[in-house]
């Protein structure tokens, strides 16, 4: 057994003294610079996952942390942030932030205490700060966890309202919008992250992605909620919409409804074009435009995650039992410009 | 023989610690003799293998185990001491039906039964059959069905039977067991306890399992009254309550805080007439089932669902010569159940079957059945069965059944809140077997061959219903064909004071869904088990083998999301301080994982190490 022990142990000596050689040659690059990222939340068939795409969808590559690092995320793998160097992956059910260079996808930390339920983060300077929906059997426990990022550990945690969801720094102060968890809520919290103070703006039921454009606008998009009564049935619906927001003032300058019993979601920015799925296309519009568009720029079928970029629509078309699909388009012409097989459960892009 | 019974002994005696198992083998010695009568009855043509006391006690700890360990079924389990189902011939696991005293038991909500919530140590007997056609316990299992048998015997006799196990983990196990009767008068009482902290080492990495701890009561009480020389009454009563965390998946097992309770109890009453050429039997059962599910168990919070059910039927059998009888079996089921998400549904069904059973000549049986469902919440289509037996010679005999069956959406695909589909279809399958079985005094031999083709099954799918866009909605789409060969081979050998045997089973199974073209997931291509056990005298030692082939977790069979195959072994031994005809008294161990083999049986869930248990048997 001890020799055993001693074995392993040398082993393992001889893999770091490998790893770290190589790490020193080839500080700044990896092989998953440039291109996209996938992240994919995994289910019970496996666990959450990383892929690379070229961003020509030429070629690709699955489960990368898993390749590089011989390990499972774990489910639910809900985001990713970014710092300069490094990638962020948020696991709500493994309570967990994995920390790992966005290049080589190399691990560095994995930050599983004082986190429940993690969902999205964003960075300022070397502060991360992490949505977290607590015990989901409470509704008062809802915080974001402040993560020192030289350390990698969780410094102090500001309470917020129930269910939020994504969240982006913008000069200083944090936009978080509450989707409400496995509820429903209503509000962007607004976190001063100089005096943690938290102020509360009003919007459409579910708000979840939200985007600020050049001129330090903020743009909401909320889901509106399905009524039930206690058979389930359907018996009404609340307003889908999208909410300009101006931050200085925190006024509402405009807001797009939707129509009754639509439930646009993955909103999107791209230039002065904002864009959203429904039913089973993809919706586009100019944000000087006072209503919104009748029909679709693009029909996609059902998906799961969307990104658009200089004019290219990226789309996950998702399954939870076998890979997902994602596909490219040019929206100039509306063509299909390629697809390829990606994550188990798709959700996010990012571009690397 | 001797001198590995000797280095085996040395063996144990190495290790510091003496934890360990059951009772082992007085399998050897005892004849079993009460297969359940019906299922046996009812199984012309199909496959039956009986576990006997002795093998339900030397793998007492948990349900799934022992089936894993003992039959062809395939067991999915969510870590050990997690939710578990089982699988025949590769169907799913709402396609297999268990059984309890001839009242099928699963679970209205999702139509299932929770391996490791409920326990064995109380039951007699346990017979697996495999294969559809099971007409009178219901028709949705489509793989086949477990039975879980307590016995009644008549005769002069009175026994106690108290049995203590201690185990790695703090697993604690205690059983007492009283049976009585005489010529007119069967009584049986159990009431067994079973604890532990499940907290084993994951191999290889550096947590333990984190809350995974259970523990549960189970009462049975079970009598039967020969009222006259024609007619008798019999009466089951048991109550199971248990609690259990789900323990934490890797890569981070220490935050899990879900808790789970069920609450089981079950009334069978049973009236039997019979004289003459005619039988008429009549059941009332009354069916209770509770769960809560905690999702932090720190919280008082928790979803819970309810069931009760009442079940009556009517069984009329006449015999027009030794050998001819045609058999007519009603039944009204009422089945009631409620969530804290789901309003309160009443199922009602009545169903009607036929069984005609007779001989040609002396060398070949067969039995036909039909049965009809009426159900109050869809149309069910007919089913039948048949099933045939032709004995070549007395060691020799061939046999085949062939069978239509359904199973009906459960509450959970036809109501769960926002996604249930009240449209859905019962799924269907056709099915067909054919077998030889060898039998003579020291070697069984059992090689089936089957195909099983299904349609309309149900699948929850993303986007399945147009009108409801994101969600997950169950919608019968898939098709499935199964086919596969079973093996099952029993050698037994006594001589003077040495007893053998040896119990292996082997499953080659080959599902597809038929429109992917793929394999089904969690379905292993291989399964094989062996139980050898050798007796001498006072002692008894028995070695247990399992293979089970790689399965593939996601439906585009991907290496990457797969389980990887693994095969384990455990052995025991048992020693009888007292073995006289009114008084035995036996200690033993039995070592789990005796290669401390990392292994999974769900993805990011290790399932335990080496691990000991040792118990004290005493029957007066």
């Amino acid at each position: 057994m001890k020799i055993n022990k001693l074995i392993i142990t040398a082993l393992t000596f001889g893999v770091f003294a490998t790893a770290c050689s190589e790490d020193t040659i080839d500080i700044t690059q990896g092989d998953y610079q440039g291109g996209l990222l996938i992240s994919g939340e995994g289910s019970g068939a496996g666990t959450g996952s990383v892929s690379h795409v070229a961003e020509d969808l030429s070629s690709g590559t699955n489960f990368i942390y898993k390749t590089v690092n011989d390990k499972e995320l774990g489910t639910f793998l809900q985001s990713m942030a970014f710092s300069e160097e490094n990638a962020y992956i948020t696991v709500d059910n493994a309570h967990s932030i994995t920390v790992v260079d966005r290049y080589t996808f190399q691990e560095i930390a994995i930050i599983n205490t004082n986190l429940e339920h993690p969902r999205y983060m964003a960075v300022v300077d070397n502060i991360g700060y992490a949505t977290n929906w607590g015990s989901t059997s409470d509704p008062n426990d809802d915080f974001i966890a402040v993560i020192d990022l030289i350390t990698n550990t969780v410094t102090k945690t500001i309470p917020v309202g129930m269910g939020p969801e994504r969240i982006i720094a913008h000069k200083n102060v944090l936009y978080i919008s509450h989707k409400g968890a496995f509820g429903t809520n209503n509000i962007i919290s607004v976190i001063n992250i100089d005096n943690d103070t938290v102020t509360e703006i009003v919007v459409g039921d579910r708000p979840d992605e939200l985007f600020f454009d050049e001129n330090n606008i903020l743009y909401v998009l909320s889901e509106g909620q399905t009524i039930y009564d206690a058979d389930w049935s359907v018996t009404g619906h609340t307003t889908a919409s999208i909410s300009k927001i101006n931050t200085t003032t925190q006024a509402i300058l405009n807001t797009w409804s939707f129509a009754e019993g639509e439930h646009p979601s993955l909103l999107a920015m791209d230039g002065n074009n904002l864009f959203y799925f429904l039913g089973t296309g993809i919706f586009s519009f100019d944000k000087a435009d006072t209503s919104l568009p009748e029909s679709s720029t693009i029909e996609t079928g059902y998906i799961y995650g969307m990104s658009v970029k200089n004019n290219r629509l990226f789309t996950l078309q998702s399954s939870f039992t076998a890979l997902s699909e994602l596909h490219a388009y040019n929206l100039n012409s509306g063509a299909e410009t390629g697809n390829i097989k990606v994550a188990l459960g798709a959700s996010k892009i990012y571009f690397n | 023989m001797m001198r590995y019974i000797f280095s085996l002994l040395c063996f144990l005696a190495d290790l510091s610690l003496y934890a360990q198992n059951d009772s082992v083998v007085n399998a050897l010695e005892e004849v079993i003799v009460i297969a359940d009568k019906n299922v046996q009855q009812n199984s012309t043509g199909y496959k039956v293998l009986t576990l006997s006391d002795s093998i339900i006690s030397n793998n007492r700890t948990s349900f799934t185990s022992l089936i894993r360990f003992n039959s062809p079924i395939y067991m999915k389990e969510n870590g050990a001491g997690g939710v578990s189902s089982a699988s025949f011939r590769g169907t799913s696991a709402s396609n297999t039906a268990v059984v309890w005293n001839g009242i099928n038991i699963n679970s209205v909500n999702n139509g299932q039964t929770g391996f490791n919530s409920l326990t064995v140590n109380l039951i007699d007997n346990i017979a697996i059959r495999s294969g559809g056609g099971t007409i009178k316990y219901g028709s949705g299992a489509i793989g086949g069905t477990i039975h879980l048998n307590t016995t009644l015997p008549f005769g002069y006799f009175s026994k106690h039977s108290l049995q203590t196990s201690l185990g790695s983990f703090q697993t604690l196990q205690n059983r007492y067991k009283f049976a009585n009767s005489n010529t007119r008068f069967s009584l049986n009482f159990g009431i067994a306890h079973n604890r532990s902290e499940n907290n084993y080492k994951l191999l290889s990495t550096p947590f333990e399992n984190v809350n995974g701890d259970y523990e549960n009561l189970n009462t049975n009480f079970s009598f039967a009254i020969k009222t006259s020389l024609y007619s008798k009454i019999k009466f089951y009563f048991t109550n199971y309550s248990g609690e259990r965390g789900f323990a934490g998946e890797l890569p981070n097992p220490t935050s899990a805080k879900e808790k789970y309770q069920n609450f089981n109890n079950r009334v069978l009453s049973e009236f039997e007439f019979s004289k003459n050429t005619a039988t008429h039997t009549i059941k009332f059962a009354y069916l209770t089932q509770e769960y809560r599910y905690f999702e932090d168990r720190d919280m008082e919070k928790y979803d819970f669902g309810n069931s009760t059910r009442r079940l009556f039927n009517y069984d009329f059998t006449y015999t027009f010569n030794n050998s001819t009888s045609i058999e007519s079996f009603s039944e009204y089921d009422s089945n009631i159940g409620d969530s804290n998400t789901l309003q309160k549904h009443h199922r009602k069904q009545f169903s009607q079957a036929l069984i005609y059973k007779s001989e040609i000549g002396t060398q070949i049986l067969y039995n036909l059945k039909v049965r009809k469902d009426f159900n109050s919440d869809y149309d069910v289509p007919w089913v039948y069965a048949f099933g045939a037996e032709y004995h070549l010679s007395e060691k020799l005999k061939l046999r085949m059944n062939g069978s239509k069956n359904y199973r009906v959406p459960t509450y959970n695909d036809l109501y769960w809140p926002e996604l249930g589909n009240v449209d859905l279809i019962p799924e269907t399958a056709k099915q067909a077997e054919i077998a030889i079985e060898i039998n003579n005094k020291q070697l069984q031999l059992d090689l089936s061959f089957y195909y099983i083709d299904s349609k309309n099954k149900i699948v929850w799918t993303p986007n399945g219903d147009p009108n409801r866009p994101n969600k997950w909605i169950p919608i019968n789409i898939s098709k499935t064909l199964n086919k596969g060969l079973e093996l099952n081979l029993k050698y037994n050998r006594k001589h003077h004071h040495h007893y053998f045997n040896l119990n292996l089973n082997y499953a080659y199974t080959i599902a597809t869904d038929k429109t992917k073209k793929k394999s089904l997931i969690f379905v292993p291509k291989h399964l094989t088990n062996l139980n050898l056990a050798y007796g001498y005298r006072r002692w008894n030692t028995f070695y247990q083998f399992l293979y089970n082939g790689k399965v593939f977790t996601s439906e585009d069979n991907i290496d990457i999301l797969s389980i990887a195959a693994y095969d384990i072994s455990n052995i025991g031994m048992e020693y009888h301080i007292l073995k006289t005809s009114k008084q035995q008294l036996s200690a033993g161990l039995k070592i789990n994982n005796v290669y401390n083999e990392i292994y999974e049986v769900s993805p990011r869930r290790l399932m335990p190490n080496r691990n000991f248990n040792i118990h004290i048997n005493y029957k007066f």
